[in-house]
């Protein structure tokens, strides 16, 4: 096989300045950068689709923190990051509800042994980006690669803020873990029972407990493949220093302000091959992408622009090809749900996404106030989230842009239920009579106080941001109409996250956008167990415990989403949270950008989507 | 002069001192714990505890206090807790943005407010003189949060004249490209403030005895203004610049957030943010011994400007 240099080898070449100590010897040198030339066109045709001129420019409303995904969780990197590093499966780009497809595995993997032994085969001839530290020998991905990322997760030394998607799950690991919490050291090269890799092609791993969402797992962007030697090589610069198998790289990288990526020359590609799901979008970029080879756009420039009016006036001067919608340009841009005539005149394209996410408020069930499973306390929660008018958060806090959550599962999550009503709607009078008759009188204040004669002030946790500045108002309007006195203390977000993870904040709102797309994902949220660590209401139900154990003993599917629903009921029997929006994104783009559809999990789509070319 | 300068250097001390315990404390009784935003969302007490250990600041004060004074000894402040990137990198690549506006923005600030006080300061009283002070307290009185968003509007979207935002490879580029508009709308903020200030230092000078010697001598007025005068009212206009010069180091906070420029006045919101202690207390010990520095340097060009200040 004839094997070229790559083109970052080749830039490195061609940008070799002459030296001026040697006579410039012009037909020699001709020849030679016009065969250097010529190679290196000829090796970016030959292995990757992706045209130089299609260059995407898109921004992030705020920084990243680095590609090194085992130890930052944040929602920007994992965007790039997806498009660099390759996990195991993926998902279909169209299909909704989301659907599972092996990526660089071969197959789906074998399941057996209750869910709990998983076998993945890997496709060969899969290479990592040129790098240095390969010593210029072709650096192909092996299942080793694989189990190597997986423990990065859970060496103590990175403390992972992903931590929790492989903890405990994985048979062995943990004596490995607590050796090297021991030691200061973890032994990457120490077996593990659960994590072997019987050839060089084969990934086995092995449950502690049936985990029907383990795939997910998996699949969430940060467990992309990374080589042992980039680690190793680049130990403190991994961050910026992203190598992997994807189709595209980093080319350049300014932190917190700018990313370029550029196709992966060597990378396989594939042929734009899904499936409509009906929708008359799905249809248009069928027609539009249909079998085209992939990835088409050459480069991507990603700007970080944290303000709204700079985000959005750049679009409009087409600096941007592609955004969400800036709350602050909904009421110019949208006309309802479609795009006002002067957008759409422009030719700008709007696709309305669902986000895979619950805003919600969290009562402390340890607070003496608000806290505790007593009916009168109950009754005193169900009033607070009675009083809370989720239309006015609606219109005034997402300018329009979000429905009202009826479960704690979002729609196009597995586990969602469409025909689902909450049981806990806004209504001041039933409130106020619920209130009366649990002994919460008026005092001679207008406010209530608790029914033994204390005084009964609400403490809501808050930020100083202008969105929970509004959610305030809200509450406080609905609050005063019942007779509730509350304070809004408002913190900074280090704090208020520390408070919370504690069990110390009475009343605070909180938001989830899924990892994965079942409803576990968010239903763990509530779990006995799970309180001090993501339990943030420490809401301890056996009821609710029991189903959720139940749930997660169960393969995907109506029994478990059966479960899903009791879990709900009984969470609003409670009055655990006070659940309020599922959020609505629109995506603006630039009439020269095809093949764009938002995924519910995955967001770097680059490699699924086209720049028209303009036609001179 | 030696003499001075040593103890003045020695002085220095003290108050740096004072800054590291007081930024110490500061950041540790309002500073927010870093590790429960670093543990992510479902984090345990064994994550929150592992973290704070390799973070360091499950230490006794006293021992954090120590590495803190080690780390400014030594120049090295670690790396960013939120992203790993060593703090040294972080300031020395955010510095040149940054100064690529603030630098000339100073320049500019400074000339063309000196230039305007000296005129109006001749016509004081006139109809154009109090129109430019009215001028200026309307235009200090507006929130430069308002000039970006009409200067974005109006000069980048609706003229088209420069780029909403957006930052290039090469300082040609970034300086008559990237930076002309927020240089722009920052003259336009800073200089009213400065013109009214100046004006008054110049004022001050106009009706001193040495004024109307020199014009009973016959001199000409430009050799007045920018000879006599000029050098009479420097003082207090050295003293005004140079005491805002440390306050390049921390950049144009909004400036850069809004036209998405890779300073440092950025770095320092996103620092302050993510309670990311590293990059706040090298950025603010450079701040307090730039500000040491830039003090220091006054009082020498006292000296240079009016020989009669004598050093001591």
């Amino acid at each position: 096989m004839l094997t070229l240099p790559s083109a970052s080898r080749l830039t490195q070449l061609s940008t070799r300045r002459p030296n001026h100590r040697q006579p410039w010897r012009w037909p020699h040198q001709l020849v030679c950068l016009l065969a250097l030339f010529f190679i290196s066109t000829t090796t970016f045709c030959a292995t990757s689709p992706a045209d130089p001129d299609k260059v995407l420019h898109i921004p992030f409303e705020a920084a990243d923190d680095g590609f090194d995904m085992v130890k930052n969780a944040n929602l920007y990197s994992g965007w790039v990051s997806e498009s660099i590093f390759e996990t195991l499966l993926t998902y279909d780009y169209l299909a909704r509800p989301v659907k599972l497809v092996p990526l660089t595995a071969e197959a789906m993997p074998t399941i057996s042994n209750n869910g709990k032994t998983l076998v993945f085969h890997l496709k060969k001839g899969i290479f990592f980006t040129p790098d240095p530290v390969f010593k210029g020998k072709p650096r192909e991905l092996i299942a080793q690669d694989y189990a190597y990322s997986i423990k990065r997760f859970l060496d103590p030394a990175n403390r992972s803020p992903s931590l929790i998607f492989v903890n405990g799950k994985i048979v062995g690991m943990d004596q490995l873990v607590a050796a090297a919490k021991k030691s200061g050291k973890f032994d990457y090269d120490a077996p593990v029972a659960g994590l072997t890799t019987p050839d060089r092609y084969t990934l086995k791993i092995e449950l502690t407990q049936t985990d029907y969402n383990f795939l997910y797992c998996l699949t969430y962007s940060s467990f992309g493949a990374v080589a042992r030697e980039i680690v190793e090589g680049y130990p403190t610069q991994l961050a910026s220093h992203p190598v992997g198998t994807g189709p595209y790289m980093l080319q350049k990288y300014t932190p917190r302000s700018k990313i370029v990526l550029v196709a992966n020359p060597d990378y396989r590609g594939f042929i734009w091959n899904f499936h409509s799901s009906g929708t008359a979008w799905d249809n248009q970029l069928v027609k539009e992408m249909q079998g085209k080879k992939m990835p088409q756009i050459g480069k991507v420039e990603i700007s970080i622009i944290e303000e709204e009016q700079a985000r959005w006036l750049s679009f409009q001067n087409q600096q941007l090809d592609i955004d969400w919608l800036p709350q602050i340009a909904t009421p110019t841009a949208l006309d309802g749900e479609k795009l006002t005539p002067a957008m759409t005149e422009k030719g700008i394209k709007l696709f309305r996404a669902i986000t895979p996410d619950i805003t919600f408020s969290i009562f402390n069930f340890w607070d003496p106030i608000v806290g505790g499973y007593s009916l009168e306390k109950n009754a005193l929660r169900r009033a607070i989230i009675m009083s809370y008018n989720i239309d006015d958060d609606i219109i005034q806090l997402r300018m329009g842009q979000a429905i009202r959550a009826e479960m704690m599962v979002p729609p196009g999550m597995a586990g969602h239920d469409p025909a689902y009503r909450s049981s806990i709607s806004y209504n001041i009078p039933l409130a106020n009579q619920l209130l009366d008759r649990f002994g919460y009188r008026r005092g001679a204040d207008g406010y209530r106080t608790l029914p033994d004669g204390q005084a009964l002030l609400l403490k809501f946790a808050s930020t100083a941001s202008a969105s929970a500045k509004t959610a305030s108002e809200i509450w406080k309007r609905g609050l005063d109409k019942i007779g509730l006195h509350a304070v809004f203390l408002v913190n900074n977000f280090a704090d208020n996250v520390k408070a919370a993870n504690e069990c110390k904040l009475m009343i605070f709102g909180g938001a989830w956008q899924a990892d994965f797309p079942d409803g576990e994902n968010f239903l763990q949220l509530l779990y006995g167990p799970n309180a001090l660590h993501g339990n943030n209401a420490c809401y301890q139900s056996p009821a609710y415990d029991a189903l959720y154990k139940k749930a997660v003993s169960l393969p995907l599917g109506p029994e478990r989403n059966a479960l899903y629903v009791q879990m709900n009921r009984q969470m609003e029997a409670d009055s655990a949270w006070s659940l309020e929006t599922t959020r609505i994104r629109n995506w603006v783009m630039q009439p020269s950008i095809i093949g764009f559809k938002k995924h519910p999990i995955l967001n770097s789509l680059f490699q699924y989507m086209d720049i028209k070319k303009k036609t001179s | 002069m030696t003499a001075y300068l040593l103890r003045r250097l020695w002085q220095m001390i003290p108050t740096l001192l004072g800054v590291i315990v007081l930024v110490f404390f500061l950041f540790n009784w309002v500073g927010g714990d870093p590790a429960y935003v670093l543990a992510g969302k479902m984090s345990n007490p064994e994550q929150i505890a592992n973290i704070r250990a390799q973070l360091g600041i499950d230490q006794p004060y006293t021992v954090q206090l120590w590495i803190f004074i080690k780390q400014i000894v030594t120049f090295n402040f670690g790396a960013s807790w939120s992203t790993g990137e060593a703090v040294s990198s972080i300031i020395t690549t955010r510095m040149g943005p940054s100064m690529t506006i603030l630098i000339p923005l100073t320049i500019l600030e400074t000339v063309i407010a000196i230039a305007l006080a000296l005129g109006i300061a001749f016509i004081r009283g006139s109809l154009t003189d109090r129109l430019i002070m009215i001028a200026c307290t309307v235009g200090m009185s507006i929130s430069i949060l308002v000039y970006i968003i009409l200067g974005q509007y109006v000069f980048a979207y609706q003229f088209g004249l420069f780029p909403v935002q957006g930052w290039g490879d090469n300082l040609w580029e970034n300086l008559f490209h990237y930076s002309a508009l927020p240089i722009l709308i920052a003259l336009a903020v800073s200089v009213a403030p400065d013109l009214r200030l100046f004006r008054t230092f110049i004022l001050d000078e106009v009706n001193q005895d040495y004024v109307r010697t020199a014009r009973a001598k016959g001199l000409s007025e430009r050799r007045i203004v920018w000879v006599h005068i000029l050098r009479n009212a420097a003082i207090p206009i050295i003293t005004y610049v140079m005491s805002n010069l440390p306050a390049l180091l921390i950049g144009a906070f909004l400036i850069e957030r809004f036209f998405g420029i890779p300073g440092i006045g950025r770095e320092v919101i996103l620092a302050v943010e993510r309670s990311d202690f590293p990059v706040i207390k090298a950025i603010t010990i450079y701040v307090a011994a730039a500000t040491m520095f830039f003090n220091l340097l006054t009082d020498l060009l006292y000296q240079a400007v009016d020989p009669r200040v004598q050093l001591t």
